[in-house]
């Protein structure tokens, strides 16, 4: 029995992300790429994090990490992992400490960020040794282990160059190196872009198995609303910085409440039903330098535009265990407090 | 079924710049220019130095009459507010001496960079465009010219040609010195190639001419830019070299011929007299380097329209 | 207006020490475009849709089989005889970040192939400028703040429409679009696919849509013919609704199954394919290139290549030998 099968017993972390706000420095000043998030990601869940470009979520996976590099800095808020503590206030050895054995990162195209000149092998033991890991064997096994959990010969792999490795193999290699130190919190940035549609679904289910046994926290970051709603629990929807909607995955996705969410599912083509339905969001995804100073981020492209819209920025509301952000639902319009741009 | 119209706004609010038409483009070019060299001071500066130089080469041997004076109280003497430089062997201003050789420096260096990557761009971007029979023809071209060695063929003429025009030395430089930018350009090409707009092109039918002088020659014009300063600088250590080692016709201020005097006449490298004649046209030399490179690292901003006008 | 037949394309790897590696990416494919009509090559990586896409625009060559343009078979001209035939096909690249110059201004890309196209069809220089107008207006997005800029200066959306815009500088008769929207935010992909299907209804002009994904393909051409294709072959053909409705093929079916499905507002399909998964390259000496992943593969499929045709009481054509409706795609809630 090796470590990591005896870990179940151990309960997930939960993860509290409050208040939190990354900003970067422009020539037209600090502008924020992540505004007042709040989100909470519940132990043993797979949380979905959805967005397109401008929307921050990248950024945001980043800050579990505190990795967030200059000119982006962590400006606000808190990350709070259990058995961590605020992972905003980690600095130095315990922050290094903390990256790989108790938050693993897969990578976006996890498939090129591994080291071309070293087989995989000894990208593996470079990470245990930089983590000062002192049974190299029993981490080794480990990783064999994990990869034929995954389905590939786990000594052959090791054996090889990421080039003799297919984009799925690839992407299965990263999810191994962040599991391996046995982290317990898992964030995976973009797992499926650039595979095959039947690599893609095997590499979803791969998540889903893996999360399961090893009772991981997992959060999943994708523009691909298909990925996440096959793969997570819960579906968080950000937009310009800020998440305007958050539920479990079949609420949000049957009975989305935003109008970006809406817009969002109405303008995936589908493979049955009426194509009349589908219906393209107007204008596009804003930018660092174009996002509006006051007021509802989304108010260009919603159609349910209305005056308050304008100036005041929708405040997050919960109910029966749903989040939204947006004037048009939320009836109690004195909840809404107004939020200056700093 | 309606088309939707509206446009999606651009990443870039600033105003654009009005018109389309050449005249436009090109202010907006030289005003971009302009933009970039100011962003580091360094820039400015390599800016200042070359044209300190180009004005030398202009106006240099204006400032001055035809034949410099001699003064023969004052052989190698030390460097004083008449003289900065001292004099050489005969008496003669340093600093005259290093204003007026510039001309041929440069012009020489001028001249071989030119040559250089003229030949070297032609020939790169057509192997590398059509492949195939081409591509191994030039390169064998290419492989003869690398193989030729420079400098004993460079002495053995010099016993015949007397070089007294630097367009001549530059003629010869040049044709000496194009392989190496010829192999790159090709390897850019090759690469250049495969990108989306060069394929559009020739699915659109436009013509090779077209393609080969409007679609790439300008994707890599920084790269042909850099080349062709650094060649200049190559240039004048090529030839300064040849004079330096008395090979070439003597032609007392050029800069070449003043090190070879420092150091063989003056002694410059053993008693103290003649060192400001060494330094002087050394210090030209490296000046002039350090001018080249300030600018070449602007280069890339200039010709990428995208960090020209961020 | 365009056919091939038996198209087959081998690609030589330089093997280094164990001498040269032939990869086939085509193998003897046939096809059909007619005017105005919408094809999809659906397929993964590896399954010759993108090669079988640049032939058919004439940006590479084919090893074997032949093509018809507007009944002129292509073997029979010169090569330069047959650009004027090719340039009725314009393909649209993937990357729009890449098939712009980003060193020439939206004007300067659209005025070359303009002047050239006046030139063809006599008319004055003076017609380049409206006509440059007149095409980006019909691809949805404003002359005169595109005009000027340079490609950075646009978002990825725009920029595809830019370059669907020269590509009927030409007046094509066929867009080839290779993964056209793959690049570009989800939210404006339904734009970028509304275009190109409004393109086809205005313009006459056949779309072929080349894509793994198979819901966008079905949006421009729900009326029109879908091709399956793996490892350059075709192992599927017919009407697009047809196939997505009731595949029949194996492959297909795992495509279709792989789908992601939007719990909530969806449910997956009861008989859903998950092929095996393969360790190692390597493909049967003779048999059906997919019977080594395939669940429901026989004796009979490792040792016989099954041949694309209409076998048993299907409307398509299949290349198997035991095809079977299975119910593999998502249905929605309700339904």
């Amino acid at each position: 029995m090796t470590a990591h099968t005896a870990a179940p017993h151990l309960a997930a972390p939960g993860v509290r992300i409050r208040d939190l706000t990354v900003v970067y420095k422009t020539p037209a000043g600090e502008l924020p790429a992540v505004r007042g998030v709040d989100l909470t990601l519940a132990p043993g869940t797979i949380t979905g994090v959805v967005g397109e470009s401008g929307s921050g979520k990248s950024t945001l996976a980043l800050s579990l990490l505190n990795a967030v590099q200059p000119p982006g800095r962590i400006a606000a808020g808190s990350v709070e992992i259990d058995g961590l503590g605020d992972v905003v206030t980690l600095r130095g050895e315990d922050l290094r400490r903390a990256r790989g054995r108790q938050v693993g990162y897969v990578f976006q195209a996890a498939q090129n960020s591994l080291n071309p000149l070293k087989t995989i092998g000894k990208q593996l033991l470079d990470l245990g040794r930089s983590h000062d890991v002192e049974d190299l064997r029993a981490l080794v096994r480990d990783a064999k282990e994990l990869l034929a959990r995954m389905g590939m010969d786990g000594a052959r792999v090791l054996d090889s160059y990421q080039h003799e490795l297919s984009g799925g193999m690839r992407q299965r290699v990263g999810i191994m190196l962040a599991l391996v130190l046995n982290a317990k919190v898992v964030v995976l940035d973009e797992p499926t872009t650039a595979l095959d549609m039947i690599t893609q679904a095997t590499i979803l289910r791969i998540i889903r198995e893996v999360h399961e046994e090893r009772a991981l926290t997992t959060l999943v970051i994708t523009h691909d609303v298909g990925a996440v709603a096959e793969v997570a629990d819960s579906l968080a929807v950000m937009y310009g910085g800020r998440v305007v909607e958050h539920g479990p995955v079949t609420e949000v996705l049957g009975d989305a409440r935003h109008p970006y969410t809406q817009g969002l599912i109405r303008a995936i083509p589908r493979l049955t039903g009426d194509l009349s339905l589908a219906r393209a969001l107007p204008g596009r995804p804003p930018t660092l330098g174009t996002l509006p100073a006051q007021g509802c981020v989304f108010r260009e492209r919603c159609d349910r535009r209305m005056e308050v819209c304008e100036t005041d920025e929708p405040m997050s509301v919960n109910r029966d265990g749903r989040t939204v952000a947006c004037h048009a639902t939320d009836r109690h319009l004195t909840l809404v407090k107004r939020k200056e741009f700093v | 079924m309606t088309v939707i119209v509206n446009p999606e706004g651009a990443i870039s609010p600033e105003a654009a710049p009005a018109g389309t038409t050449r005249a436009t483009l090109r202010r907006n070019f030289w005003r971009g220019v302009w933009r970039v060299l100011r962003r580091k001071p360094s820039r400015m500066a390599g800016v200042v130095i070359v044209v300190l130089f180009a004005v030398m080469g202009v106006a240099g041997p204006l400032l001055y009459p035809a034949q410099l004076p001699r003064d023969d109280d004052a052989l190698y003497a030390p460097p004083s507010l008449a003289h900065p430089f001292g004099t050489d062997f005969e008496g003669t201003d340093v600093l005259a001496l290093v204003v007026t050789g510039a001309r041929y420096v440069l012009l020489t260096g001028l001249a071989t960079a030119v040559i250089t990557v003229a030949l070297g761009t032609v020939i790169g971007l057509v192997a590398g465009f059509h492949r195939g029979r081409w591509d191994m023809l030039l390169m064998r071209l290419t492989d003869m010219n690398l193989a030729i060695p420079g400098l004993p063929l460079l002495l053995v003429l010099s016993t015949v040609w007397k070089f007294e025009s630097p367009l001549e030395m530059g003629l010869v430089l040049g044709v000496l010195g194009w392989g190496g930018i010829a192999r790159a350009v090709r390897s850019q090409t090759l690469s250049l190639r495969e990108r989306g707009f060069i394929e559009a092109a020739r699915g659109l039918g436009l013509p090779t001419r077209h393609i080969i002088g409007r679609e790439l020659l300008p994707s890599m014009a920084p790269y042909i830019a850099m080349n062709m300063l650094i060649a200049v600088t190559g240039a004048v250590y090529a030839q300064v070299g040849l004079f330096f080692l008395g090979v070439l016709p003597f032609e007392s201020n050029n800069w070449g011929v003043m090190l070879n005097l420092a150091v063989f006449n003056g002694g410059a490298l053993t008693t103290p007299a003649a060192l400001p004649y060494l330094l002087a046209p050394l210090i030209a030399i490296l000046l002039l380097t350090l001018g080249i490179v300030l600018i070449v690292d602007a280069m890339d901003e200039i010709f990428n329209p995208r960090l020209r006008e961020e | 207006m365009i056919t091939g037949t038996g198209i087959t394309k081998i690609f030589k790897q330089r093997g280094g020490v164990l001498g040269a590696r032939e990869v086939p990416a085509l193998r003897g494919v046939d096809f059909a475009i007619a005017k105005g009509g919408a094809v999809s090559f659906i397929g993964e990586s590896g399954s010759g849709k993108t090669t079988l896409g640049r032939i058919i625009a004439g940006l590479e060559t084919h090893d074997a089989g032949e093509i018809v343009i507007d009944g002129v078979p292509m073997s029979t001209l010169s090569h330069r005889a047959r650009q004027p035939y090719f340039r009725r096909v314009q393909l649209i690249h993937q990357d729009p970040y890449s098939a712009l110059n980003p060193t020439r201004t939206i004007h300067q890309t659209l005025e070359a192939p303009l002047r050239l196209r006046a030139k063809q069809t006599g008319r004055p220089r003076s017609w380049v400028d409206g006509r440059a107008a007149e095409l980006l207006a019909m691809v949805g997005i404003d002359p005169g703040y595109v005009l000027p800029r340079y490609p950075h200066q646009l978002s990825g959306g725009m920029r595809q429409r830019v370059v669907i815009a020269r590509a009927l500088t030409m007046d094509p008769e066929v867009l080839v679009a290779d993964e056209a929207v793959s690049m570009i935010d989800v939210s404006l992909r339904l734009g970028i696919l509304a275009l190109l299907k409004d393109l086809r209804e205005r313009l006459d002009v056949g779309v072929l849509f080349i894509t793994h994904d198979i819901a966008t393909a079905r949006y421009i051409g729900d009326d029109g013919e879908l091709y399956v294709l793996y490892r350059g072959q075709v192992v599927e053909r017919g009407a697009t609704e047809k196939i997505i409705a009731d595949p029949v093929h194996p492959y297909t079916q795992s495509l279709l199954s792989a789908i992601p499905v939007l719990h909530g507002l969806e449910r997956p399909g009861a008989e859903r394919v998950v092929p095996r998964e393969m360790q190692r390259e390597g493909l049967p000496d003779g048999g059906c290139l997919f019977a080594r992943r395939c669940p429901f593969s026989t004796e009979r499929c490792e040792s016989e290549m099954p041949v694309l045709g209409r076998d048993g009481d299907t409307d398509q054509e299949h290349a198997c030998f035991h095809p079977r409706r299975r119910s593999v795609i998502p249905v929605g809630v309700g339904e």
